[in-house]
């Protein structure tokens, strides 16, 4: 593990059903924005869930210098999960008001930070996709955090609330380690710090973004994507929809966003 | 977020405010407290005093007790479970015991609205309509009084508390609504129908029938008719007692709401690592 390494995911492995969705992912992330792209299926929301302490591996752990999600009387990792899991019935300050409440954060602020200030007597239910995500985003970056882990912020969203979404996690990114899986890879080049592209439960590929494109020679993650991951057309078909069988061990472990 | 015990407070303020925003739940509470009043009116009116009311009511309560506390319990955990929340909540400086607790305390005090309430408007009613003697507050056994339909309201609480607490354990090894209720109905029956069957099965092998006071003990139905015999109904009918062994019943009762509880902060904190250590072995059993 680096030394500004924010959370290090050593030999992770886990199976559901006795099928494996992830293989022995090693690395580390560091403060600023580190995309996890890849097929639908190759284990994104799998290794998300296990940086934010949602899902056990079955092998291998993740470390977290600073503490992990369930150590001490901080809150040391945020997440949005994919689907965003509000209650209804409750307003979206209501709702941070919960969250901003446990870590003595103020909602008002949070809200106003992802540009949902006039939304927020709005019930959760009434409001957009795109408004839940940002109240997501909201959520997972109260307490300021050291690690926010967020699960296809953009999925399901205009442009212009992708833009939002990803300049919210951008900005979340200045002082924590950010891993935001998605697939908008024009987003992704636009802002993400570090790249790590998963195929089918193993890393193909992860590193600094501008020294992935220079060893790949593309000129853009898009590149990238179809140069290492070789499935371009998986990209296409849109949104992850859970975790599918690997037929296979065709892909390259690289150990490291940080090169541990 | 300075204590653990803010945790508690916050978790159970926000489940107490999801409670109240389900008009559902007061719909239960106006059908119970029709069911409530319709017997007692069946049975002969309030005039016929409280002992008598609680005579009527006794068996039903059984049924229509651990029913709504069900109804409030089952899908207490699983909800946040289901919908991912939980994994949220879990990042912040909530406990598995905190996040039980204040849910399980909030549910608790929505029951004693729900099955407090009716119950207190059928005792007002009989209060009202009951004949001159009745009013009078109780000192001594073979007086009906207020004071026994209280007894039998305050022993109602903990009677559903305890379904309760074991329907909000049960639910959190749930994997869909379906699942939740599946396992809240037979929750309901193996403690309505189940204990009692086990006493019977006992005696018929063969167990004196004079430890039934304390066998009956053991199940919360049991516990709960045993208390009522013992404290309302038996003091205005037969003061010697002896229907059950009251702190042995009033043990159960709190224990088998400690066991939901227990059960329940267990499953939240420890369920995700018996799931992994299932799969383990069932890579373990494929080589």
């Amino acid at each position: 593990m680096s030394e500004r390494a924010l959370a290090a995911v050593d030999g992770v492995t886990r199976a559901y059903g006795g099928v494996p969705v992830l293989e022995g992912v090693s690395l580390s992330v560091e403060a600023g924005v580190t995309a996890v792209v890849g097929p639908n299926g190759s284990g994104k929301s799998t290794l998300l869930g296990v940086l934010a302490g949602a899902v056990e591996p079955t092998d291998g752990a993740v470390r977290y210098p600073e503490g992990g999600p369930r150590s001490g009387s901080e809150k040391r990792v945020g997440y949005l999960p994919q689907r965003v899991p509000f209650r209804d019935g409750f307003t979206a300050r209501e709702t941070l008001g919960f969250y901003a409440a446990l870590v003595d954060g103020d909602p008002d602020a949070a809200l106003a930070a992802v540009g949902l200030a006039d939304a927020a007597d709005k019930r959760v239910e009434a409001l957009s996709g795109g408004m839940r995500r940002l109240l997501g985003i909201a959520q997972a970056t109260l307490g300021d955090p050291a690690v926010v882990v967020l699960d296809e912020p953009t999925s399901g969203l205009d442009p212009e609330m992708r833009e939002r979404a990803f300049r919210a996690a951008a900005r979340a990114g200045d002082d924590a380690a950010v891993v935001v899986s998605s697939h908008d890879l024009d987003l992704v080049d636009a802002h993400a710090d570090a790249v790590v592209v998963l195929r089918r439960g193993r890393i193909a590929a992860a590193g600094p973004r501008e020294r992935l494109l220079d060893e790949h020679e593309v000129d853009d993650v898009d590149g990238l994507y179809r140069a290492v991951a070789g499935d371009a057309d998986a990209l296409a078909r849109g949104d992850d929809g859970g975790e599918a069988e690997r037929d296979g061990d065709e892909s390259v472990h690289v150990a490291g966003v940080s090169d541990r | 977020m300075s204590t653990p015990f803010d945790g508690v407070w916050l978790v159970f303020r926000r489940e107490l405010v999801t409670v109240r925003r389900t008009p559902g739940y007061a719909v239960l509470a106006l059908g119970l407290l029709v069911v409530l009043g319709g017997l007692v009116a069946v049975g002969g009116g309030g005039a016929t005093g409280f002992v008598p009311a609680v005579v009527d009511l006794l068996l039903p309560t059984e049924v229509l007790v651990p029913l709504l506390a069900v109804v409030l319990g089952y899908r207490a955990l699983f909800a946040d479970a289901a919908s991912g929340e939980l994994a949220v909540i879990r990042t912040y400086p909530v406990s598995a015991a905190a996040y039980v607790l204040g849910v399980l305390l909030a549910r608790t005090v929505a029951l004693v609205a729900l099955v407090g309430g009716p119950f207190a408007l059928v005792g007002a009613y009989v209060w009202l309509t009951a004949a001159p003697d009745t009013g009078i507050f109780a000192t001594h056994a073979g007086v009906d009084s207020p004071v026994l339909f209280v007894r039998f309201v305050a022993l109602v609480v903990p009677f559903g508390a305890a379904y309760l607490s074991l329907s909000a354990a049960v639910s959190t090894i749930a994997t869909s609504r379906r699942s939740a209720v599946a396992l809240g109905v037979l929750a309901l029956l193996a403690g309505v129908l189940g204990g009692d069957l086990a006493v019977l099965r006992s005696l018929s092998a063969g167990a004196p029938a004079g430890g039934i006071a304390e066998s009956i003990a053991f199940t919360p139905n049991g516990a709960f008719r045993g208390l009522v015999f013992e404290h309302v109904i038996g003091v205005a009918f037969a003061p010697e007692g002896g229907f059950v062994d009251t702190g042995l019943a009033a043990a159960s009762l709190v224990g088998w709401s400690v066991l939901g509880a227990v059960a329940a902060v267990a499953a939240v904190a420890f369920g995700p690592r018996v799931d992994v250590a299932a799969e383990r072995l069932r890579e373990r059993l494929r080589r």
